[in-house]
């Protein structure tokens, strides 16, 4: 079932992970299966996450300081660990967001120039 | 603010791995869990859903793996890898990593404590703030110069003479007149002086300061204060000390109220101003501890010295003799040139004003030198001998060295299945390397660190080597962070550069051929010739150690049976310094006769005498000596001189030396009578050749001649070294002497011998002036003893690297030889079942092991003979190419490469051909 290229999952660019996981755990404290469905839900089943590399992610930023875990408890009740966005991690989510709307500017543009017509 | 977060996941990782690793574990399984519910929710079967969720994961332990890698850890966690295993292998194979830790061990421990003593005898710096800021003063003179008379520090040489002494005249201008350092201070080392303190009288060591040594300087006391300029007024005008910590701490129990005290020094009431900070050696060298300070004013009243020169009286106001020692500090903004070049002018200036100045003299030259180890009098005899221990300390480190990397290349051959497997499980070459690596850098380091151990274990050994046997060590070694860098990058860089060959060759391995059990074992591999070309370069070292310890210690043995010239058994030596403000001039030598009167009477004493200067104390005093009618030279330097000493009554019977002709010393000679003198066969000989000197007269005294009767000849006698030959001297009654003597060393003859009967001696001194210090007793045979300390130096330090040359040698012979042999066991076992006999075979290992040893020999006598050009001069009684000891060497040398290959020889002679060939 072959679709429009504009709808399928879209592969991650490099280094947008990151970008992505400190949006998700801004908006609240979340574990890592609740990134997972966080991005999944806000860009509507549009991109496609590898499992396996969400953690090393998580484990990065947190070795950065951008984020911060904490055990707590989930909503079915278990235990797990939460992640929140830190101080610094929220100056680092505000300049990676001015980054990448300036590059998706040029490339934008760039992408959309037509040839001039004569 | 990362950086704390960054710390803290390293923390974790490193030392809470496995609490972190189940945090990781929890957290995924909860992800799997949540996920399967959701899939479960959507209508999928539990166990499907789990596989799913799981699946889609990834395994986890490439996501842990993943992890530590964004932690920024993997490289620790390899290196624990490394490292355990590193560890395992080397706890696998205790025998080769005892002999590689130890004999690294004994190099790394050889160097360092070489180099700890080396840097403190020439490196170490005064302990004052700035010592790079000081400046020594200098001068040189041609041999025709106007200064003929110093105490201190002078070396000749054919254009002259180079000195640090100055006359306090000239001082006294020189300051005045500077300009261009910051302050010229001046000092004097007044060596042992007599102290009195709660009715204990002891010996101590001093140094005379000007009154802005310690504002220049910059010390502060710990206590009190300095001695300054108020002190260093007109004579006696400072009756003041500044005493050591070392001298607080034994004679006053660190009492605060030390401060002032009054002492006696040399019976001169003085007072007790400032307590110098610990570690403060003076200004004359960085070793030793000087423990009193006093300033030049009280020179005349408590170290009166008396030089008979044309200014008698104070030395402080002798014009003719040049014997204080100056310093100053650089201006900052004037060179040394600068200051030099107006310092000399200063000095021409002094000189002109203060000493007649003939038309044709020269006047000193001045020269600013580093002073920021002051004098430094060890320096100058002890740079060459260090420097020549140092090298050959490198010489038993590159031995352990070669043996380390022979090890390791052996080693590496035994491995090559192991590298094998590894590279065909696919493991990067680099990575193998990197772990070999690390086991080599493991092994250097606890070699490192067991040679550090052992040099602190015998860390005071050579300073103990270079004290005799009663004066205190010259220094006590400490271990500082120069030296721990030392052992450290010494074990680091033998890590690697003999790491890197085995570690390289075991990466070359070819995986397909290195998995076959078989093969290539029958025939003999190239691979050995790498170890066998370490084995000769280490037996060519152990050759060259060998040698120089064997010609060492025959010198030492050559100086120990060395005649003397006197019999120097059960002779107890003591010295006693009659005190120059209690006994001035002549008054010493009444009390002085007493002494060997009351001596003589002690009980089990066969004879008593006594020497100004005591005999193979490395002293010596020289006096012209014209003999009967030939003509004095107008130029006093330019008359021919001879050893002299002053000596008690019955000094040549005390000392067995025999009168050839004429007499000794009997009662008519006295104080008034003629003066006479016995002078000995050598002076004979030169001076009055085919006469009969006794009866002649001989004229001396450099300025003022005076005429000596000769009464007698003796036998030749050696005077101030072993090494020397006896050179003319003559002997006169100290009792004749116009100014009397200020030191006498008794020698006491003893049927006991030992010093059984000091106590009793002590009481016969200290009943004629209980204020008599007894100083530096020793045996006759100990103070030869130490004589021979710079030969007995190089016989134990050279002897103990040869011993260690050899014993490495036989390790890395025996290695090399069991190695070949467990190599060639399947080649040997083809030969026997061919037919040849065990004996065979045992002479087949035999002569290869001889034949390495033939050609390390070879390379070892060229060593050897490059070497002696420069250890020629501190032999005595050999040359440096001394065949016997060449011939010995190499035979022992061949000795011990049998003795260790005979085992594996055995062994080769030993194989049971059918199990041999099974094996395959």
């Amino acid at each position: 079932m072959k679709k429009d290229a504009a709808e399928t999952a879209i592969d991650l660019l490099q280094g947008t992970l990151d970008m992505l996981v400190l949006k998700a755990v801004s908006l609240g404290p979340l574990h890592g299966y609740g990134v997972l469905l966080r991005i999944q839900q806000i860009s509507q089943n549009r991109l496609e996450i590898q499992q396996g590399s969400l953690y090393p992610a998580l484990y990065r930023l947190e070795h950065e300081g951008w984020i911060a875990g904490e055990w707590g408890q989930s909503e079915n009740k278990r235990r797990a660990r939460f992640y929140k966005l830190t101080a610094a991690g929220r100056r680092r989510l505000e300049a990676e967001t001015k980054k990448w709307n300036q590059f998706a500017d040029v490339v934008g543009t760039i992408l959309s120039t037509r040839p001039e017509e004569a | 603010m990362s950086l704390r977060s960054r710390m803290a996941t390293w923390w974790r990782a490193v030392f809470r791995a496995n609490a972190l690793d189940r945090q990781v574990s929890e957290e995924l399984a909860f992800h799997i869990e949540s996920y399967a519910e959701d899939l479960m929710r959507g209508g999928m079967a539990r166990e499907e859903a789990m596989r799913r969720a799981r699946a889609e994961l990834g395994s986890a332990a490439a996501v842990r793996e993943n992890a530590r890698q964004a932690w920024g850890t993997r490289w620790w966690d390899d290196l624990r890898g490394d490292l355990r295993y590193a560890v395992r292998m080397l706890a696998q194979s205790p025998a080769f990593t005892a002999i590689a830790i130890g004999s690294l061990a004994l190099g790394i421990g050889a160097n360092t404590v070489i180099f700890t003593a080396a840097q403190h005898m020439l490196l170490d710096r005064l302990n004052v703030p700035h010592p790079e800021q000081l400046q020594l003063l200098w001068w040189t003179e041609p041999p025709d110069g106007v200064v003929e008379s110093m105490w201190g520090y002078w070396d000749d040489s054919a254009n002259g003479q180079t000195a640090t002494s100055f006359s306090y005249p000239v001082y006294q201008q020189l300051r005045r007149d500077n300009r261009s350092l910051a302050d010229i201070f001046a000092f004097k080392p007044m060596g042992l002086l007599t102290v009195t303190t709660n009715r204990q009288v002891y010996e101590a060591g001093s140094e005379m300061v000007s009154g802005n040594y310690y504002s220049t300087l910059g010390v502060k006391p710990q206590l009190g204060r300095g001695i300054e300029d108020s002190d260093d007024g007109p004579v006696g005008s400072g009756p003041v000390v500044v005493i050591s910590d070392k001298l607080w701490t034994t004679r006053f129990g660190r009492s605060p109220d030390v401060i002032g005290r009054t002492i006696l020094v040399n019976a001169i009431p003085m007072t007790i101003v400032g307590v110098n900070p610990p570690g403060f050696t003076g200004a004359y060298s960085a070793q030793g501890e000087p423990d009193l300070f006093f300033p030049f004013s009280m020179q005349p009243v408590v170290a009166p010295q008396d030089f008979g020169g044309a200014d008698s009286g104070s030395i402080l106001q002798d014009k003719t003799m040049w014997w204080v020692l100056l310093m100053g500090r650089v201006k900052p903004g004037v060179p040394a040139a600068t200051a030099e070049a107006e310092l000399n002018v200063a000095l021409h200036a002094a000189v002109r004003a203060t000493m007649p100045v003939k038309k044709d003299s020269q006047v000193p030259r001045l020269a600013l030198r580093d002073g920021s180890r002051g004098q430094n009098p060890n320096a100058d005899g002890f740079a060459k001998p260090m420097s020549v221990l140092m090298g050959l300390a490198g010489l038993v480190l590159l031995l352990a060295c070669a043996n380390l990397a022979n090890l390791l290349l052996a080693r590496g051959g035994a491995r090559q299945r192991e590298m094998s497997v590894r590279l065909a499980l696919g493991a990067g070459r680099r990575r193998i390397l990197r772990q070999m690596m690390t086991e080599s850098l493991l092994l250097a380091l606890l070699g490192g660190a067991a040679g550090l151990l052992l040099a602190f274990v015998v860390r005071n050994g050579v300073p103990r080597l270079l004290s005799s046997a009663w004066t205190p060590p010259a220094f006590s070694a400490r271990l500082s962070w120069p030296i721990l860098a030392f052992a450290a990058a010494a074990s680091i860089l033998t890590g690697v550069i003999f790491g890197l060959a085995p570690a390289w060759q075991a990466t070359r391995v070819q995986v397909s051929s290195g998995l076959k059990d078989s093969g290539q074992t029958v025939t003999r591999r190239r691979r050995g010739l790498g170890g066998k070309a370490i084995v000769v370069f280490q037996v060519a070292l152990s050759m060259l150690l060998v040698v120089v310890a064997g010609l060492f210690v025959q010198t030492l043995m050559k100086l120990g049976r060395a005649p003397l010239g006197f019999q120097s058994h059960n002779l107890l030596l003591f010295t006693i310094e009659p005190p120059g403000t209690v006994y001035p001039d002549t008054k010493s030598t009444p009390l002085l006769e007493e002494l060997e009167a009351r001596l003589a009477g002690v009980p089990g004493v066969q004879s008593v005498s006594l020497t100004q200067v005591p005999l193979i104390s490395g002293n010596a005093q020289n006096h012209t000596f014209i003999a009967e009618g030939t003509q004095r030279n107008p130029d006093p330097s330019r008359n021919p001189s001879v050893l002299v000493n002053q000596v008690g009554h019955d000094f040549f019977s005390t000392f067995g030396i025999p009168i050839l002709a004429g007499r000794g010393f009997d009662s008519g000679d006295t104080a008034t009578s003629r003066k006479v003198a016995v002078i000995n066969e050598s002076t004979a000989r030169k001076f009055f050749p085919n006469l009969d000197p006794v009866g002649r007269t001989f004229e001396t005294g450099f300025h003022e001649p005076e005429t000596i009767e000769i009464v007698g000849v003796c036998g030749d006698a050696k005077y101030y070294r072993v090494r020397e030959a006896p050179e003319p001297t003559y002997y006169e009654p100290y009792w004749q002497t116009d100014h009397g003597i200020r030191q006498a060393t008794f020698a006491v003859s003893t049927r006991v011998g030992g010093q059984a009967l000091l106590p009793s001696l002590r009481v016969a001194v200290a009943s004629v002036d209980r204020n008599l210090p007894v100083l530096d007793v020793r045996t006759q045979d100990e103070q030869i003893a130490e004589n021979l300390q710079q030969p007995r130096i190089f016989a134990n330090i050279t002897g103990g690297f040869g011993l260690l040359a050899l014993l490495l040698a036989s390790i890395g012979i025996y290695g090399i030889m069991a190695y070949s042999v467990s190599r060639r066991t399947s080649e040997i076992g083809i030969r026997m079942a061919l037919g040849a006999q065990p004996r065979r075979v045992l002479r087949m290992v035999l002569s290869e092991a001889s034949w390495l040893v033939i050609l390390g020999v070879a390379a070892g006598v060229a060593g050897a003979l490059a070497l002696g050009r420069l250890i020629g001069a501190m032999l005595y009684g050999l040359k440096a190419w001394d065949p016997a000891t060449f011939a010995g060497a190499g035979a022992l040398l061949m000795l011990v490469a049998l003795g260790a290959s005979w085992i594996p020889a055995r062994r080769a002679a030993g194989v049971d051909p059918m199990k041999a060939l099974r094996h395959e």
